[in-house]
């Protein structure tokens, strides 16, 4: 017998037994009788919402049945098997309103059978903001008792509504369990009929919050496909009748996941049989995903401790990218690939470090989805800086493998260690990026020569992809630019504008990266900016530009330039990975970078420069940007571009060294344009650099003071 | 998505037509229409296969009074070596472009024109050839493969690589018919020779060795040219695209690539894009620079770069009758010599590439895979310096294009299945999620659509009307070639095509995300539908035979084609053709093909040229299969 015929078996079955119901139900009380169900405005709920037309009594309860058995066609073709599913459906709305004749109250406690309108009102909300992520449909017996009972508490816990008929429910009732529906467990009823009282809330909801006319039952079963979040898990044995139930279940997009041997169609009947699993595979096949509100960590995690700052001497341990390997990746892998939830730690945990002592440490989240693109992969990783510090007395900045992290003995004591810096990263991608995060697991590797390993042979190569991506694309031959404020947690109001020729000045976020992020939540931190309106093609400004950042700054910065330093600079949070600031005895510019700790010829540290600028202020003279930019075309492109830069440390000149030559070559035909630069091997005041500079011929020399 | 939906008739792409030889009647040109009424009726000898012209003693003609040529061969013989010579002309034609790609992998370089883009894949293949890969540099592991692969087209012993592929019970039975094929080259030679003056007048042995033939093509040249395309030129995922005439875009240089092998057009779509060029074409006054294709190179271009499909066979002429086509650049294959003198009366430049296909009218820039990067500049910068001299007032653009979701390739096919496969209860990687469709009856089956446009058959008409009755009927589309074009032209390659289908189909492509109709690529891609088909039986225990998948080629017309049944049908799977292969002159080889085959490789041709009934045909096989395996 075919699956088809399956169906078309348990249709007829039902058929039967209604026709004789409402036969026997005319002979006992005429068929004037009034019929209907307690509570609600719309009759029969099921047939109203399928055909649009009011069943008021056993006469016109008669006539619907032959309305039925219209849709009782016999083709070997889904269609016919879906339409038999609903007549079955149909039948068991007509056998159960029978049960309500003069008022009668059917369901005595535990069980509810039909659901007022009033709970399905309330019950919208929560559907829709996905505090209640499902409706789970249990039918039949478990193997077992406990099965029964575990399966219940893992959706409980979940926050999905169980609905269940049949002997699950007494199997549930003997091992103590509490019923009902402040529990968000809901018996329907002993009879395979009353399965029918939770399909009039999904039909209900569809009339009420879907505004679908009744009647049109294309529309009905769309909203129901696309909005009810609702499945079915059925115990062996099926018999036709449940199959022809499914059938109709599955017509209106509710999957059916049963234990007992079958006929398989993906994402709709599915044969689990291991019951211990029908949660995760009824989830996964009506793609739900279950927002994790509570980590389970030692400490509070919460935006509160967002901005928190930990102290030197308050630390227990620190991670520092500027002095040991450390490195944060995402990577994207295939579903079977990744366990779900997995958190792995390599190395030793935080309570085998010294205390006060700089360790190494990568954490590599690995996600996998259906809908999962590469390009998603930096856009997560920049977000690591909010989670990590939103974690109680954990602070993090930076990005990629220039990080520091610090714990604070505090947060240390109260049992936090490396897993837990798994879970929260688990916890929050799996939030967070839920359209397209099925699956998550992460490594915490604090095995210094694995890090090393990751950060050199996996993360370097990596990230220069990316860059090397963006290389190709010019800020003339894209439509549009990009806001970024993700660091307004930080810098209220600072705004990066992000041009392909521009990354973000923490050096992480891309033209690429905040088209993703903007792809991904449209809503979010990066938003779309024209760039119609030219005001001053020279140093970049635009008027749309200005707008939005007038807008993102909440008004506290007017107008920014994109390529002057000089004129309308833009503004600077405090993430970024180098600063350049002006030279005036050589008309250069100096640029230090993150992970120089000396002085620069201007006097002053990193951080003495950092403190110069940042906040979101303009500073005319110093600007933040990333590594990236410093081989940028438009790097000053107002001031006369690269040739301005007369000093920066001699790693950041080996890391950029290629890049910029091939952009002096360009611009201006100069060879080997870094050996002109100075850097603190050769100077760290400015009289020895100008020396140097002359020697050279340094072209900076030649022009224009810039003040 | 909120525009509505709607496909293109016909009558619509008929009517864009029409107008089009309106403007060619201006200019005196010719067309495949008048040519058709000059060449009407055909000669009936010739049609039924019974003229025979392979010694200089005829030509020999069969009537009833004259039943056999004066050596004494019958009609049957004649009707049989005629059909053998027209499937040696077809593989070889098809194993011929599978070698060029095997060539142009022999010349990949990481820093060369062409380069390997899929390296799992050739490693891949690699282990399954048993060639060491381990520690290998990946360009001296495409080096040793491609020239493992042009092994395949001379061996002297043994047969074909690919043939492993094949479910076992498929691989028995090409051993014991007899029909598993030699080195490549050598079924090409062998069939010749058999049907050389005095040789096989046999209907069962030529008919036997047009099988052996096809599966040469199918099971070895076409799938060297599929697998090492897709080696270098990266495997086909799907990708968006637009189809039909209105693609091409007024301002911009039209570009239109024609053909079948993908090393030019793949070229010529990079230097398009190449902002120099761009930078270029508008010094001269365009906007941009629009490549669209036709036939099958456009599928290649389409599946792997999204690039739009101008159309299919009968349009080619079509598009230099827009007066907008700044060049039409060829390579090989149904490629009409009637483009010469169009191109004359257009300012269009006709330009040939490949030695193979010489014609007169036409600039001639001989592409090698040496040279490559210099022979796409060039025709890219001849097609721009072209664009001043368009004649305004000949330029018309149909403004008829359908959107359409491209490039499933098998991989693509199996990670469509792994996105609506269940990772608690099932294995990924595998053909199974469509195959519970199929046995639960929500898909009844499956259909591949191929071949070409004849002008026998209403062009397109056969293909998009037969598919809207398939995909009605719950009946998945797999497509390639020409047929694919006429969906794509239609909108049946239009995810939104689902409400078009029964609710089985129609709930597939919801759930999995896919138009109904789905293309499997260029002609010789028909060879990822062989690997499909052999997948789907080891998948699911099932002889290739036993399941609901049958194969049509409503309109047909090349020599290929009839490769193509040949090697369909050995593989063990029912091919129905729209178009008579030239045998009705012989009720021996027809029933042969038909009937007789069947005792020999579980499979047989349909010929039904009413396609009303060639489609309930189809339909009624394929519940047939499903009954006879109890679903």
């Amino acid at each position: 017998m075919t699956l088809f015929d399956v169906v078309f078996k348990g249709n007829d079955a039902v058929y039967g037994l209604t026709e004789n119901a409402i036969n026997d139900a005319i002979a006992k009380y005429g068929e004037d009788k009034a019929v209907s169900f307690p509570d609600t405005a719309y009759c029969l709920p099921c047939y109203y919402a399928v055909t649009g037309v009011k069943v008021t009594n056993l006469k016109e309860l008669k006539e619907a049945l032959g309305v039925v058995k219209t849709l009782m066609t016999r083709d070997q073709k889904l269609n016919d098997a879906f339409m038999s599913g609903v007549a079955t459906a149909l039948c068991a709305e007509f056998i159960e309103v029978l049960k309500y004749i003069d008022g009668a109250a059917p369901y005595a406690e535990p069980y509810y059978g039909h659901l007022a309108d009033a709970i399905i009102r309330e019950l919208g909300v929560p559907l829709v903001t996905g505090d209640i992520p499902g409706v789970a449909v249990i039918l039949g017996k478990a193997p077992t008792a406990e099965e029964a009972v575990e399966l219940v508490k893992s959706y409980q816990a979940q926050g999905i509504l169980v609905t269940m008929v049949g002997e699950c429910i007494d199997q549930c009732l003997s091992q103590g369990m509490k019923l009902g529906y402040g529990v968000r467990v809901v018996p329907l009823g002993a009879d395979v009929t009353s399965v029918i009282h939770v399909v009039s809330v999904a039909l209900r909801a569809a009339l009420i919050f879907g505004n679908v006319a009744p009647g049109d039952a294309a529309a009905l079963m769309k909203y129901t496909m696309d909005r009810v979040p609702a499945f079915v898990n059925a115990f062996a044995p099926l018999n036709e009748v449940i199959v022809a139930c499914g059938a109709g279940a599955i017509a209106l997009g509710f999957p059916v996941i049963t234990n007992e041997e079958t006929f398989r169609v993906p994402k709709s009947l599915i044969v689990q049989k291991d019951v211990s699993k029908f949660n995760a595979t009824s989830l996964e096949a009506r793609n739900i995903k279950i927002k994790i509100t509570k980590i389970d960590i030692p400490v509070a995690f919460a935006s509160a401790f967002e901005g928190e700052i930990i102290r030197r001497g308050d630390m227990q341990v620190e991670f520092d990218g500027s002095r040991v390997d450390c490195v944060e990746l995402v990577h994207a892998k295939e579903m079977s690939e990744i366990e779900d939830h997995k958190i792995e730690v390599i190395g030793p945990d935080f309570d085998e470090f010294p205390v006060g002592s700089k360790q190494s440490i990568a954490y590599v989240v690995e996600v996998a989805g259906k809908n999962m693109q590469a390009d998603f992969e930096p856009v997560f990783e920049r977000k690591f800086h909010s989670y990590i510090n939103c974690i109680e007395g954990v602070m993090h900045t930076g990005q990629r493998d220039m990080i520091r992290i610090r714990i604070s003995k505090a947060t240390f004591e109260a049992g936090f260690r490396a897993k837990d810096l798994g879970e929260v990263l688990y916890a929050r991608i799996k939030s967070e990026f839920d359209a397209v995060v099925d699956k998550c697991q992460v490594k915490v590797i604090t095995d210094p020569a694995e890090c090393t390993r990751l950060r050199h042979e996996v993360a370097i190569p990596m990230f220069d992809k990316r860059d090397e991506r963006l290389s190709t694309l010019t800020d003339e031959t894209v439509d549009v630019y990009y806001s970024c404020i993700m660091c307004q947690a930080f810098s209220p109001s600072h705004v990066c504008v992000v041009t392909p020729e521009r990354l973000g000045l923490c050096g992480a976020v891309s033209w690429f990266d905040a088209k993703a992020t903007n792809e991904l939540d449209p809503a979010g931190p990066c938003q779309i900016i024209t760039k119609e309106r030219v005001i001053d093609e020279r140093i970049g400004e635009y008027e749309d530009v200005n707008e939005a950042v007038r807008k993102f700054s909440q008004g506290a910065l007017e107008e920014v330039s994109l390529y002057s330093i000089m004129e309308k600079p833009m503004t600077s949070c405090g993430c970024f990975e180098c600063i350049c600031g002006i030279e005036p005895f050589s008309n250069g510019v100096v640029i230090a970078n993150r992970e120089y700790a000396g002085q620069t010829p201007l006097g002053m540290t990193f951080s003495e420069l950092a403190s110069m600028t940042g906040g979101g202020v303009q500073t005319p003279g110093f600007m933040g940007h990333g590594k990236h930019f410093i081989a940028s075309k438009k790097f000053m492109k107002a001031e006369g571009g690269v040739q301005r830069i007369v000093w920066m440390p001699k790693d950041l000149k080996d890391q950029v060294g290629e890049r910029l030559n091939a952009t002096a070559k360009e611009l201006y035909g100069i060879e080997n344009f870094t050996d002109m630069i100075g850097d603190e091997t050769i100077a760290t005041d400015p009289e020895t650099l100008v020396g140097f500079l002359t020697e050279k011929g340094h072209p900076a020399l030649g022009l224009d003071p810039m003040m | 998505m909120s525009e509505e939906f709607k496909l293109t008739s016909v009558e619509e792409m008929e009517a864009a037509t029409n107008r089009l030889l309106e403007t060619g009647a201006k200019v005196g040109a010719d067309a495949w229409q008048l040519r058709v009424k000059n060449q009407t009726p055909h000669c009936k000898f010739g049609e039924k296969g019974i003229c025979c012209r392979i010694c200089a003693m005829g030509p020999c003609r069969i009537t009833p009074k004259a039943p056999r040529g004066i050596c004494g061969c019958d009609a049957d013989g004649i009707v049989g070596r005629n059909y053998l010579k027209f499937t040696a002309g077809g593989g070889a034609t098809h194993s011929d472009h599978g070698r060029e790609i095997c060539h142009t992998l022999y010349q990949a370089k990481p820093d060369g024109a062409y380069k390997v883009k899929d390296p799992e894949k050739l490693i891949r293949i690699a282990k399954e050839w048993g060639v060491e890969t381990e520690g290998r540099d990946i360009y001296d592991l495409a080096h040793e493969m491609a020239e493992t692969a042009l092994l395949e087209y001379g061996k002297p012993f043994g047969n074909q690589r690919w043939l492993k592929r094949a479910p076992e019970h498929t691989q028995e039975i090409w051993q014991r018919e007899e029909i598993a094929p030699r080195a490549i080259d050598r079924e090409v030679a062998c069939s010749l020779h058999m049907t050389h003056m005095g040789c096989s007048s046999k209907p069962e042995a030529l008919i036997r060795q047009s099988l052996r033939m096809g599966l040469a093509d199918g099971w070895g040249g076409s799938m060297c040219g599929t697998e090492f395309s897709d080696v270098l030129f990266g495997t086909p995922k799907p990708i968006d695209t637009e189809a039909n005439l209105g693609v091409m875009v007024e301002e911009n240089v039209n570009i239109v690539v024609h053909g079948h092998d993908p090393s030019l057009s793949e070229m010529v779509c990079e230097y398009a894009d190449d902002p120099e060029m761009i930078a270029y074409a508008k010094t001269k006054g365009a906007k941009g620079i629009t490549v669209s294709g036709v036939c099958c190179t456009s599928n290649e271009v389409a599946m792997r770069r999204g690039v739009p499909m101008a159309g299919n066979f009968l349009q080619q002429e079509n598009v230099v009758l827009t007066g907008a086509c700044e060049a039409i650049v060829v390579d090989v294959q149904c490629i009409f010599p009637a483009l010469g003198p169009l191109s004359k009366c257009f300012h269009t430049k006709f330009i040939t590439t490949s030695p193979i296909a010489q014609m007169p009218d036409s600039e001639f820039i001989r592409f090698n895979a040496a040279t490559a990067a210099e022979n796409a500049k060039a025709i890219v910068k001849m097609a721009i310096d072209n664009f001043e001299n368009r004649k305004p007032e000949l330029v018309h653009i149909p403004q008829i294009k359908q959107k359409a979701t491209v490039g499933y390739s098998v991989e693509a096919l199996v990670k469509v299945l792994d996105g609506v496969a269940n990772t608690q209860v099932d294995e990924m990687g595998t053909t199974k999620p469509l195959i519970e469709c199929i046995t639960s009856g929500v898909i009844r089956g499956a259909v591949a659509m191929v071949g070409c446009n004849n002008p026998k058959v209403r062009p397109d008409y056969a293909h998009i009307e037969m598919m809207k009755k398939l995909i009605a009927n719950d009946i998945v589309i797999v497509a390639s070639g020409c047929s694919a074009q006429a969906a794509a032209k239609a909108g049946l390659m239009d995810k939104r095509a689902k409400d078009l289908c029964g609710a089985g189909l129609k709930r597939v492509c919801e759930l999995a995300d896919i138009p109904p109709v789905l293309h499997m690529g260029s002609c010789v891609d028909i060879s990822r539908m062989m690997i499909l088909v052999a997948t789907l039986a080891k998948d699911s225990g099932l002889n290739i035979s036993q399941l609901p998948v049958v194969g049509c080629a409503p309109e047909w017309m090349s020599e290929k084609a009839v490769s193509i049944g040949n090697y369909v049908v050995a593989t063990g799977i029912d091919t129905f053709l729209g178009v008579d292969p030239y045998v009705a002159g012989s009720e021996t080889v027809g029933k042969l093909l038909t009937e007789g085959v069947r005792d020999w490789v579980e499979a047989a041709y349909t010929v039904e040229t009413d396609i009303e009934k060639l489609t309930d045909l189809m339909i009624e096989r394929i519940e047939e299969k499903r009954k006879a395996i109890g679903i």
